[in-house]
């Protein structure tokens, strides 16, 4: 007769056990030994077809909250930004994923196996690539590679094709028997992605890989990425350049304060956030009077009145757009020209976060 | 005609061209070969050579050796000169090339170990090679590979100097082979000490600290060794002096250094480890490995007739104080451990009724480390008093009086420990309602235990009695100090001895009391889904041995026959 319990069958948090997760949080605080181990993170494994997912993510250091309650999930093959200011708690939810620290609460799941419970599986799966080079004195590019290769359990054969491609993959062939110590920090910062991709990982977890690079080298960085995830690799990545961002992620994550403020791709977070959009017309002739019809509509505000140019915010949608567009037509203005202000993944950061630091 | 004979060059050159492909065959053979085996080694052996063999500290200490030695072996052999052809002269030289060869070995290796490890936490070097497939133990026994590599290097160059000094007449081989199995030996105990205190403190402080405590070691350690080198050198390697002493030294350097060597790397070993993995077990197991080997040296001393009748004082002394200090620390640090078991630890835990009853103990926590340390505390005072009385049979040191006061003495100090870690355990049980201390807090808690437990009874009844001399009184009870050191002045103290062991025994009960769950199955399964990934994980390993054996067996065929 056996007398295991099993923890195989829960594939998402229960009510009841998001209840407990609060009791043993609240038990927790106060400090009672013997509820530490019922605190203990249920060992779920996720039936999802995410590669990456996040589960109700908490980490505290004492009484710092770095990170609080953080859930999304990332489809495979597709790249996330995570985006947040200094101190937001990037860093400290991607090492956890990288199985480097522990969540006082919660788990992140990848491909299915928990950082927590399954490291060494995740490991496998895993490559991260964190802020600092991590490189070591007296030894070459190549031996560098190869010595993760090897760490990796990499062997024989399969370790030089690896390290071919990866020299080949990150272009740095050229400078494979020169010193690390030597080199510019872009190519550093490629060799770094290689070290990374070194096992042929299924996750890719960077954290500002693009920091102190020059434009070139940032054009360099994202096309590998977009080239990595075509080849059906994730990509989770961390940066302070948002326009870079929005270019090559299919989706992101605005963290601040330790909390997940918003999640999906950049037009949705805009519609969730952003409930008015501005317009320019460029009325001839009549522009004065046009302004005074608009005013009176119930979807327009803030106008201003320019010369030939109107300026307002309109929180109506595209549809109801073209219908305002058409009324003033019909009424015989003359309307040249429209432009509607697309926000930027900057503006949708600024609007989302109130640059809050811990 | 002349021209289907082949000229006498052109024959020359076509056994020349095949020489060289031979050879470049040779060479990729060689090569090959050196590529397989490599894929069988630790890989931090493999960086760590590279690097070492390019770092300027080796290049350095490479060319100094090499000068050094040939320096001496001129200034030596001509300051010897004419006696050296008349009068054996190996003691000096030989001397001169102990201390060329023990600075790199017993100071510059290790220090260049303790250096690696910590510019790996340094650096953040460290986790990146935490999420690789390489374990901890991988990591510091890759160091430790490497260092004894750089050692073997330096012996390589200097044993052609040794062998010089030893066809000088004056130092027998006994005693030549005992100097370098003792420098190699102690280079290597060095090293694991210098690799135990790399990943001590991640501060830039306490960093500085450890390193100025290794240094300070190192050089204590070189000094030692030194002196009993020339006593070695100038006295020889006596090998008429008893086998049964000579027999139980040798024994305890290799019964008791490797135990304490592997307690040493497995706690180092245990701070490269994340969190969520039992680091516990393992270093129960190596506390549990010192004591039985330094049970079974003192065994092997008991059983010696000469050796008892000797020794046996000493040897009880020096493996009592190393067994004090070691169980003081560990306990300690034992009973200060998080309750919390990870559901990865809880898997596992052992199971069945058997295996929870002998090694439950082992898993981690604090009422089994308080439960853990009490017995091995027990079992050894037990053993001790076994021990008196086993040499009592060859007519030992020990005279009925000192066999009580040893006796008392270790039982109370057992007595003692026992409270002073209920104690540690009830504080730590406290700090952890709010904090995370480390375990190192349980050691500091337990000082302050032993400190106040002592000074306050003084304290008062020095007071009382305005300040003058006043006898001891059974409101010293809790003074061990003075309660250990009457014993040993030969008062009768079992009253508080017994007191206190009654003390421990209800104080332990009591933790057990508190934890009923230690005593029921915490195991939980291990997911059908990781199960899966592990065999995937072991057949991958398999196929990939399979394809490399194939990829060998058509190179070779290959190389055979083109």
């Amino acid at each position: 007769m056996s007398h295991e319990q099993t923890d195989d069958n829960a594939g998402a948090v229960s009510p009841s056990e998001s209840q407990q997760a609060a009791f043993s949080m609240q038990q927790h605080a106060q400090g009672h030994e013997d509820h530490e181990q019922r605190r203990a993170v249920p060992a779920v494994h996720g039936q999802s077809d995410d590669c990456i997912e996040m589960r109700r993510l908490h980490r505290f250091f004492g009484t710092t909250k770095a990170v609080q309650d953080i859930s999304f999930s990332v489809k495979r093959g597709h790249v996330f930004g995570y985006i947040g200011p200094n101190g937001a708690g990037k860093t400290t939810s991607m090492r956890i994923m990288a199985t480097l620290d522990l969540p006082s609460y919660g788990d992140v799941f990848i491909d299915g196996l928990s950082c927590v419970n399954d490291p060494e599986l995740v490991r496998n799966r895993l490559g991260f690539m964190p802020d600092a080079f991590g490189t070591y004195r007296d030894v070459n590019c190549r031996e560098y590679l190869d010595f993760f290769a090897r760490a990796y359990g990499l062997a024989g054969a399969e370790r030089t094709r690896r390290l071919a491609w990866v020299l080949g993959f990150t272009g740095t062939e050229g400078m494979a028997n020169k010193p690390i110590r030597g080199l510019s920090k872009g190519m550093k910062q490629r060799l770094c992605l290689g070290r990374t991709l070194i096992h042929d990982p299924a996750v890719l977890i960077l954290d500002e890989p693009a920091a102190g690079l020059d434009p070139r080298a940032r054009i360099d960085l994202r096309r590998m990425i977009r080239d990595l995830a075509n080849q059906g690799k994730t990509v989770l990545i961390s940066s302070h350049i948002l326009t870079e961002l929005a270019e090559m992620c299919d989706s992101v994550g605005i963290i601040e304060q330790g909390k997940l403020l918003a999640t999906g791709t950049v037009e949705e977070i805009e519609q969730q956030q952003v409930a008015t959009s501005e317009l320019t017309l460029r009325i001839l002739d009549r522009a004065e009077q046009a302004s005074t019809v608009l005013k009176d509509l119930p979807l327009v505000s803030n106008l201003l009145c320019d010369g030939d140019l109107v300026r307002f915010e309109f929180s109506g949608d595209t549809r109801e757009q073209a219908e305002l567009l058409a009324m003033l037509i019909r009424k015989d203005f003359a309307v040249a020209e429209c432009t509607a202000h697309r926000k930027s993944l900057e503006d949708v950061f600024l609007q989302v976060t109130e640059g809050l630091v811990q | 005609m002349s021209s289907l004979v082949p000229s006498k060059s052109s024959v020359s050159s076509d056994e020349d061209t095949v020489a060289q492909s031979l050879r470049g065959r040779g060479m990729e053979k060689l090569d090959d070969w050196c590529g397989k085996w490599s894929d069988g080694c630790n890989p931090i052996l493999i960086k760590e050579t590279r690097q070492a063999l390019k770092s300027r500290q080796f290049i350095v200490t490479f060319s100094l050796l090499l000068f050094v030695a040939l320096s001496w072996t001129i200034i030596g052999t001509f300051s010897l000169m004419p006696a050296i052809y008349t009068t054996p002269s190996a003691p000096p030289m030989m001397l001169g090339y102990y201390f060329v060869l023990a600075l790199p070995m017993l100071l510059v290796v290790p220090l260049a170990a303790y250096r690696s490890l910590e510019c790996e936490i340094d650096d953040g070097t460290l986790e990146l090679l935490s999420i690789t497939s390489l374990s901890p133990w991988q990591i510091v026994l890759g160091k430790l590979a490497s260092a004894m590599l750089q050692m073997m290097l330096y012996f390589v160059v200097l044993f052609p100097c040794i062998a010089y000094a030893y066809t000088l007449r004056g130092v027998d081989f006994p005693t030549t082979v005992a100097l370098l199995v003792m420098l190699v030996f102690a280079g290597a105990m060095m090293t694991v000490v210098a690799l135990f205190f790399a990943p001590m403190s991640r501060s830039r402080t306490g960093r500085v600290a450890m390193l100025l405590v290794i240094i300070f070691l190192l050089f204590v350690a070189e000094w030692v060794l030194g002196l009993f080198a020339y006593d070695l050198i100038e006295y020889g390697f006596d090998l008429s002096i008893g086998f049964d002493e000579g027999w139980v030294f040798v024994a305890g350097l290799v019964l008791v250094c490797p135990a304490f060597a592997y307690l040493l790397l497995t706690l180092a070993a245990a701070q490269l480890t994340p969190a969520s993995e039992n680091r516990s077990t393992g270093i129960r197991w190596a506390l549990l490995f010192l004591t039985a080997t330094s049970a079974a040296w003192v065994a092997l001393g008991s059983n010696s007739e000469e050796f008892s009748r000797g020794f046996a004082e000493e040897l009880l002394y020096i493996a009592g104080v190393i067994l004090v200090i070691v169980w003081t620390l560990a306990g300690s640090m034992l009973v200060s451990e998080s309750a919390v078991v990870t559901p990865r630890v809880r898997r596992d835990l052992p199971q069945s009724f058997l295996a929870r009853a002998t090694l439950g103990w082992l898993t981690p926590g604090p009422a089994t480390g308080l439960v853990f340390s009490v017995i091995n505390m027990v079992v050894l005072a037990s053993l001790v008093s076994f021990f008196m009385f086993a040499t009592d049979q060859w007519g030992g040191g020990f005279s009925p009086r000192s066999s009580r006061i040893l006796n008392q003495f270790i039982f109370a100090l057992v007595a003692y420990q026992t409270c002073g870690l209920v104690l540690v355990y009830f504080l730590m049980r406290l700090l952890r309602r709010n904090n995370n201390p480390r375990v190192e807090v349980g050691a500091a808690a337990l000082a302050v235990v032993g400190v106040f437990s002592a000074l306050t009874p003084f304290g008062i009844e020095l007071y009382s009695n305005d300040f003058r001399q006043f006898p001891y009184s059974n409101l010293q009870a809790t003074n061990w100090v003075w309660t250990l050191y009457s014993i040993l002045d030969g008062d009768d103290r079992s009253g508080v001895v017994s007191c206190f062991a009654f003390l421990g025994v209800i104080g332990v009960v009591w933790v057990l009391y508190l934890n009923p769950m230690l005593v029921r199955p915490l195991r939980t399964a291990t997911p059908e889904r990781v199960k899966q990934e592990l065999e995937k994980a072991k057949l991958a390993r398999k196929k990939s041995r399979i394809r490399s054996s194939r990829q060998e067996l058509a190179d070779d065929i290959e190389n055979e026959f083109g």
